[in-house]
């Protein structure tokens, strides 16, 4: 049934504007990225080259991508609760014969779904590339495993703010909040390492690098798992009122 | 028969506040319940925990046989729900949206399309299968939103306050739609207006501040009103006082809505009242409206 309400939930997401109109932005943007960064290694001489391509593509190209997906998912996941919340639509959800832990899963599956064609942007421009130079499809997969693995973790912080407020505005705002401050967490050195082990970017950086590590991988799942399961029990919540 | 909806002491509590007080209904096939009461008694909340989007704080709730908290897919499956506020998505079109509600009760594929053009014809939607939901006047959204509560033809259907926005038209192919339905469903609706709970209902339950003070059929059978005209003006009491009257109520000057004891006649009513010397100039039998009902009922004459 949660496989049902994914697609059902995806589609929806489909026929907006936001949708499309964030995905041909996040096309543009990506795609400037990616010929500039061709432009700025062919510019450079030999012996400056300290990285390979496939290097200057995963930090630049899948940088941009990583933050793009920061600002655009809490903006898709505030309608997913929110909005239904506040128009009424969740009574639709809430009798139809659908467990509150369908619901979640249908709509993280479904925005996770959504997500993936950003994720697959990066890889698909690096691709073009593949005939003419010698690509390592490794780093590139690895990096893509990344934005994936962070996309999960954004939305799931995401859901738990949807499903907090009545308000897509306030939703939307304590996300950026809180994926803002789980960025900046490695910023101060003195900071203890449970504080810098929260801290999305080395995480992801390693996967950028090309180091995929259970830790890493771990660190993402456990996150997403985390906000989804304080989402469950805020649904189970308001069922109770 | 089976029942299609039982509810055992069910009540609702938020933090201190008694919402719902215990309440036992049982629903068959047939029956077409109305809820009634001031804005708060409780009706919407009711609605709410027998359709399983709000949790009761006590009590059980049973559909079909299914335990509504044990087997709850199996009772949900059995009910169609239309809240005060159409639950609509505004951005698709109407048969888009009847699609997706179908798909989500559970319809398979091949069965969606009759379920779809069936649900539209029932509430003369077949016009407007492409149009947007949002591009809807607010009676057409009223028959979209309750389009999707029958789309899976659920052997209950709960439906708040469903003429909210439609016109008097409407309203009368409402009363007729869901007479229609009622004759292999139950049928829960709640309503403020006491001539629409009259005209469709078979049962009612008179709510005030969340307790059940009247639930039976909308013109009690067993007490049977008699309009009582005498010349002379005696009190309410006096004539209560009498053997076989059970109570007496003032409607006017001269006349009284008086029920009889069980077990009396009309004739031996008539005898006791001319031995107590009181010209009586009318005794006829009067069907008490659901107004009165509802006055005696929320003003502490009914228990």
């Amino acid at each position: 049934m949660s496989l049902s309400l994914a697609w059902i939930e995806w589609r929806r997401l489909m026929r907006t504007p936001l949708a499309w109109g964030t995905l041909a932005l996040g096309l543009c943007l990506l795609s400037w990225q990616f010929l500039g960064t061709l432009e700025s290694f062919s510019g450079m001489q030999t012996a400056h080259r300290e990285l390979g391509l496939s290097h200057h593509l995963s930090l630049q190209l899948y940088g941009l991508a990583a933050v793009l997906i920061l600002l655009i998912t809490p903006i898709l996941t505030a309608r997913l609760f929110s909005e239904t919340f506040r128009n009424g639509s969740y009574a639709l959800l809430s009798s139809a014969p659908l467990s509150n832990l369908s619901i979640l899963s249908g709509k993280f599956l479904a925005v996770v779904g959504y997500l993936s064609l950003l994720v697959l942007i990066p890889l698909l421009l690096c691709l073009t590339l593949y005939s003419g130079t010698n690509l390592d499809l490794g780093l590139l997969l690895a990096a893509t495993l990344g934005l994936l693995l962070l996309s999960t973790t954004f939305a799931g912080i995401g859901l738990y703010f949807s499903a907090l407020s009545e308000n897509p505005g306030i939703a939307a705002a304590a996300s950026y909040g809180t994926l803002m401050l789980l960025s900046l967490l490695d910023q101060h050195t003195e900071s203890s390492s449970f504080i810098h082990w929260l801290a999305w970017p080395s995480h992801y950086l390693d996967l950028q690098l090309g180091l995929v590590r259970l830790s890493d991988i771990a660190y993402f799942l456990l996150l997403a798992l985390f906000f989804l399961g304080l989402a469950l029990h805020r649904l189970d919540r308001r069922r109770r009122g | 028969m089976l029942n299609l909806l039982t509810t055992n002491q069910l009540s609702r509590s938020f933090h201190k506040d008694q919402i719902v007080q215990p309440l036992d209904l049982q629903l068959s096939r047939g029956d077409i319940l109305g809820l009634l009461g001031p804005n708060g008694a409780g009706k919407s909340t009711i609605m709410r925990m027998i359709c399983g989007d709000l949790a009761p704080s006590s009590g059980e709730v049973e559909i079909c046989g299914f335990n509504l908290v044990e087997q709850p897919q199996q009772a949900k499956r059995n009910i169609g729900y239309l809240p005060e506020r159409p639950p609509l998505h505004p951005d698709q079109t109407v048969d888009e949206f009847l699609a997706d509600c179908a798909y989500l009760h559970g319809l398979k594929r091949a069965q969606i399309d009759a379920a779809r053009s069936a649900a539209k014809r029932d509430c003369g939607l077949q016009q407007s299968g492409r149009r947007l939901i949002r591009k809807l006047s607010k009676g057409y959204q009223q028959r979209v939103g309750l389009a999707q509560a029958i789309i899976h033809d659920p052997q209950l259907l709960i439906l708040d306050e469903p003429s909210d926005g439609l016109d008097p038209a409407q309203i009368r192919q409402l009363r007729e739609l869901i007479k229609a339905l009622a004759a292999d469903k139950a049928v829960i609706l709640s309503s403020h207006i006491l001539s629409e709970i009259q005209a469709t209902c078979n049962r009612v339950v008179i709510l005030q501040q969340g307790k059940s003070v009247y639930n039976g059929d909308i013109t009690p059978a067993e007490q049977t009103c008699y309009r009582l005209g005498l010349e002379q003006n005696p009190l309410e009491s006096e004539i209560a006082a009498l053997p076989a009257i059970a109570t007496a109520e003032q409607l006017h000057t001269d006349y009284f809505l008086i029920t009889l004891e069980p077990g009396y006649r009309p004739s031996e009513c008539l005898e006791q009242l001319l031995g107590r010397g009181w010209q009586v100039c009318e005794l006829s039998p009067a069907t008490r409206s659901l107004e009165q009902l509802f006055l005696q009922a929320t003003t502490g004459g009914l228990q």
